[in-house]
């Protein structure tokens, strides 16, 4: 547990806290993969991205300026 | 509250629901409760063909749970009215979520 | 609510003020099972649970051909005006 990062020790929406405005992965329970800038999350997982791409089995399928996604759909989130 | 309220403003007048299994309803919305159970008279179920065992339903409680759509009539909904009613909403419930 | 953020401004400090921002301007929304809906945003909650006018609804269904290959068929439907249940809200976002 020595020479952790900085996360380390912390709960997960501290987590959180600390990578907005960092690029983001994040997938959907359905296996769909977004790729962006976290603008913001809040208690529910509700997620604010910028500058979003959507993946489909490793395609991309879309693109957004912004994006708002519910929830309950989200499987992880991970900061590169 | 906010659907609660508008779905009362919209009582006796004729919708379709559009539930999750893709079953498709029509009727006069006679009442429904904060939960977005709605409650249905002289229902009409579309796609008859494909739900012969609906044929003979005349009124219909329907779990608010089970709704995927309801279509409105246009002229029935005060646009204006609705959203500023949103806005209201949007303001009581800001930070809720943190 | 002792945030230092102060709520009903205009800024964007939690998801769903991007949905706010969007009230009477044009959306896109992702729904479970395939389907989309571009429309006119006049109503949301917290729960996502939305009224959309002027809707266009795509609908993707998978169907297999006479080779067995899957091809994607989309429908199309149109509705004056339409009430979203939230749980099948995925994604949704403004219109540029």
């Amino acid at each position: 547990m020595e020479n952790g990062t900085s996360t380390e020790g912390k709960d997960p929406s501290t987590f959180l806290g600390e990578i907005i405005g960092a690029p983001v992965t994040i997938k959907l329970n359905s296996g769909v993969v977004y790729k962006g800038e976290l603008q913001s999350v809040d208690g529910y997982m509700n997620i604010a991205l910028e500058k979003s791409e959507e993946f489909v089995n490793g395609r991309l399928t879309r693109s957004y300026g912004d994006a708002f996604i519910r929830g309950n759909n989200v499987l992880y989130i991970s900061a590169h | 509250m906010l659907f609660f309220s508008f779905f009362k403003t919209l009582t006796n007048q004729t919708v379709t629901i559009e539930l999750k299994n893709d079953i498709r309803i029509r009727g006069t919305l006679k009442s429904v409760d904060q939960y977005l159970n709605i409650k249905l008279d002289n229902v009409d179920v579309l796609d008859l063909d494909k739900y012969p065992h609906l044929s003979s339903v005349k009124n219909m409680f329907i779990r608010g749970s089970v709704v995927r759509y309801v279509m409105l009539p246009r002229s029935e909904v005060d646009i204006g009215l609705l959203e500023d009613a949103t806005r209201r909403e949007a303001a009581n419930q800001a930070g809720k979520a943190k | 609510m002792a945030d230092t953020e102060d709520a009903g401004t205009s800024s964007v400090s939690e998801p769903l003020d991007l949905v706010r921002l969007s009230l009477d301007e044009i959306v896109f929304v992702k729904l479970r099972g395939d389907r989309e809906l571009k429309g006119r945003l006049h109503a949301y909650d917290s729960h996502c649970n939305l009224v959309l006018g002027d809707v266009e609804e795509t609908i993707y269904v998978v169907e297999e051909d006479e080779n067995e290959q899957e091809t994607i068929r989309t429908i199309k439907k149109q509705e004056e005006m339409l009430f979203v249940r939230g749980d099948s809200v995925v994604l949704i976002s403004p219109q540029a």
